[in-house]
């Protein structure tokens, strides 16, 4: 059998592409808008009325997953779909990666 | 100051109609540890998830924990899994689950450096 009739197998066999790490220091400089609402301790969301969640320390691929729902409008929030519209899929990682770092430092 | 009743009754009503829609009676943590042998499957038994694709809930916002659950039992929110167990809580449920994962230590502010 020729080596690329096998590739399709190979990939299945690899399984789910591994999600592409985010560049800490990149997402650094790209969360700073979002520390706007997510970096003030006990901050409100005004309507309906409830705390902006902590997103310091949670799961890189959750965060990916989270914001690229915001951006095709499959998870709603008006704030966070004007947000997420504007990234790339790399600024997506690199902002994911930085706040998943922010659990890890102590 | 002198307040007729009418004036009182403008002021109470302000006051009270002013309150957070989702200002709800307090959960119960120990309450909540109780109900979440099931929630802990994946979001693992100290609220730090057993998968990266699955949130870390320890130390979340009650109020937000509250928010995501009711969402996921309304439709808000899109998730098969979640879905399946938010339907068969009740709102008494989903307060005490948040008030335990919310008392648990993990999640963090992010701080502007």
């Amino acid at each position: 059998m020729r080596f690329y009739l096998m590739l399709p197998a190979l990939l299945l066999v690899a399984g789910e592409p591994a999600m592409a790490a985010g560049d800490i220091e990149e997402g650094r400089v790209k969360s700073y808008t979002c520390t706007g609402c997510h970096g003030i301790p006990g901050y409100n969301n005004v309507y309906p009325t409830y705390k902006v969640p902590k997103i310091g320390g949670q799961n890189y691929e959750y965060l990916v997953t989270a914001l690229a729902a915001y951006k095709n409008g499959d998870r709603q929030h008006s704030t966070m779909q004007l947000q997420a519209s504007s990234l790339s899929d790399e600024d997506m990682q690199d902002i994911a990666a930085y706040f998943a770092s922010l659990g890890k430092d102590e | 100051m002198n307040l007729t009743n009418k004036k009182l009754a403008g002021v109470l009503l302000l006051t009270f109609g002013l309150m957070p829609a989702f200002a709800m009676a307090d959960g119960d943590p120990a309450a909540g540890k109780e109900k979440a042998a099931t929630c802990a499957a994946c979001h693992g038994t100290d609220g730090k998830s057993i998968d990266p694709s699955y949130p870390n809930l320890a130390g979340q916002y009650e109020s937000y924990l509250v928010k995501a659950l009711s969402d996921y039992r309304s439709g808000r929110r899109v998730n098969a899994i979640m879905a399946s167990f938010a339907a068969n809580l009740s709102n008494q449920d989903i307060e005490d689950l948040a008030a335990w994962y919310a008392s648990q230590d993990g999640l963090k502010d992010i701080a502007i450096k």
